[in-house]
């Protein structure tokens, strides 16, 4: 078995953001390489083997890639507890330089705590960082400093989402708490303990949260207590999700709620409780679910995992083929 | 320009009859053989079968031009015909489309739908584990009753105790008055008490009292 085989078989995607064009995938793995694939190309009707490949591979960081984000011009990779920008023009011409690379002010200079989630709030274009030292970092888009540190967790933050409308950030992290901070003054507006509601909680898994998404006055959240559906304005659980297994990331996609985690299937539920259906794909454990909803020719469902194969979906049914890093 | 149509001309009837059989070799045949029959010194009966057999060429020639004619007409309406089915099918298309673009936002707003009423249902669960509205009212409305009369009834209590208190006040009052007046040795007339069958009379009293016994 050639090195490139092993390498293979070892290598976890744990990430993945679309370019704002629609037309090009990006896809961090846990060996810090970050892989552009080309979609219109994949998707063509004269697609050949090749082109399910990436046009461009590098390696970006020395940690794994945990968290990759969009914005208008630029992709946003964090890894190894920095975070660097590559102009999405730039990387299409296949130039690997970073735009910039950035650290937020870590406490303690021993370890080097990594960054799990990150998000942007478009109202004040800031980049909210949630990481592996228990606090969340903003970091202001156009001149790069830290604005500010919101502290509250004690446990290190897997996920992160932002409300636009009412200003808020919402983090889930280790310790099971789900907090709410209003993102002007850096309180924590309210903290929800998941894992003491008896509806959702599964001690046997842990209390962590490692999947939060919100839509209007709805969230998601989930990890080792089952995914469950809250009513953020009463704040409190509407419906349980019955899937075996710990969910990752969960999106709400129209009507549906589109979910992935440990088991080889995507599920689609319902927001009244129930799974709709359960997709079979390639990665034995799934870490991350993307939708391209920013082109009109390239909507597809892509979902990375444990395995060098990125499942892409064109209709959310069933699998249609597999990019390869 | 004429040289260049002629080409043409010759090019279609090469193509279409080149090598002289057919109908325009039968012109060609039947018009050598009128000159030959124009010419001929022959027997009137040979020039008669001549002339017959002239006849027929030119019926089996006009035959075949009236063929051609009808096929040609034909071949004009069919592709009239199939222009029309043509038009028809391209403006099926895009109604087909025009339909598609429809049904595709009906779908999209009947999922709009789907997800409220399926929000409203998860939000109506939560709600019903929770107590009916009119049933807690009714329940304050009548533990509010209860309240105003216990509070009442404390009231009563507590003026019926006031008016007790104060009536006892009165009561020691004027015992302890009496006491009082009884105690003091000097009383209404100032002559000296003296203690007779266990009370405390005063001097004239018992002067009066023991006046008739003596």
């Amino acid at each position: 078995m050639g090195p490139v085989e092993v390498t293979h078989l070892h290598m976890s995607v744990f990430s993945q953001s679309f370019s704002p064009c629609g037309r090009f995938l990006a896809a961090g793995n846990n060996y810090g390489e970050i892989a552009v694939f080309s979609l219109s190309s994949a998707l063509s009707p004269d697609a050949t083997d090749l082109s399910q490949t990436p046009i461009l591979t590098f390696t970006a960081h020395e940690g794994p890639v945990f968290s990759l984000f969009s914005t208008d011009s630029h992709l946003l990779s964090a890894g190894n507890g920095e975070i660097s920008a590559w102009s999405w023009a730039e990387l299409i011409k296949r130039n690997t330089k970073a735009a910039w690379t950035r650290r937020p002010n870590y406490k303690s200079s021993l370890e080097i705590p990594e960054i799990n989630a990150m998000t942007v709030n478009p109202t004040e274009n800031s980049l909210v960082i949630g990481g592996g030292d228990n606090n969340i970092h903003i970091m202001d888009l156009e001149s790069g400093i830290f604005k500010s540190v919101l502290q509250g967790h004690t446990d290190y933050i897997h996920c992160l989402s932002v409300r636009e409308r009412e200003g808020e950030i919402l983090s889930g992290g280790e310790d099971g708490a789900v907090r709410i901070w209003d993102h002007r003054t850096g309180q924590s507006v309210h903290c929800i303990e998941v894992y003491k509601y008896e509806e959702c909680a599964r001690p046997q898994y842990g209390k962590w949260i490692s999947c939060l998404t919100t839509e209007s006055d709805w969230m998601l959240c989930g990890g080792g207590p089952s995914l469950s559906l809250w009513h953020l304005r009463s704040m409190s659980p509407t419906s349980i999700f019955p899937l075996s297994g710990c969910q990752r990331q969960a999106n709400f996609y129209q009507d549906m709620i589109l979910s992935v985690g440990e088991g080889q299937c995507v599920s689609h539920c319902l927001l009244g409780g129930e799974v709709k259906a359960q997709i079979p794909c390639t990665p034995h454990s799934l870490n991350t679910l993307a939708l391209n909803l920013n082109s009109t020719d390239n909507r597809v469902l892509t979902v990375g995992g444990s395995s060098h194969q990125i499942d892409v979906f064109t209709n959310l049914s069933y699998r249609t083929f597999s990019l390869s890093f | 320009m004429g040289a260049v149509t002629d080409d043409e001309v010759i090019r279609k009837r090469l193509l279409i009859d080149g090598d002289g059989a057919g109908d325009d070799r039968r012109i060609n045949v039947l018009l050598k053989s009128f000159t030959k029959w124009c010419n001929s010194t022959g027997s009137p009966e040979e020039g008669f079968t001549q002339y017959q057999r002239m006849l027929g060429t030119l019926a089996q020639c006009e035959f075949s031009m009236g063929k051609t004619l009808l096929v040609y007409d034909m071949n004009l309406r069919e592709m009239e015909n199939y222009e029309k089915i043509y038009t028809d099918i391209e403006q099926n298309i895009t109604s087909a489309h025009d339909k598609i673009s429809e049904c595709k936002k009906e779908i999209q707003r009947a999922k709009r739908i789907r997800k409220n009423r399926q929000e409203y249902d998860a939000l109506a669960k939560v709600i019903q584990q929770h107590p009916d509205r009119h049933e807690t009212l009714k329940q304050l409305e009548a533990l509010d009753k209860e309240l105003q009369q216990l509070s009442h009834i404390k009231e009563n209590v507590e003026d019926k105790l006031e008016l007790r208190k104060k009536q006892f006040h009165v009561l020691l009052s004027t015992i302890q008055e009496l006491q009082q007046t009884l105690e003091s040795k000097y009383d209404c007339c100032r002559c000296a008490l003296l203690r007779q069958d266990g009370l405390w009379v005063c001097w004239t009293v018992w002067r009066s009292l023991y006046k008739g016994w003596v």
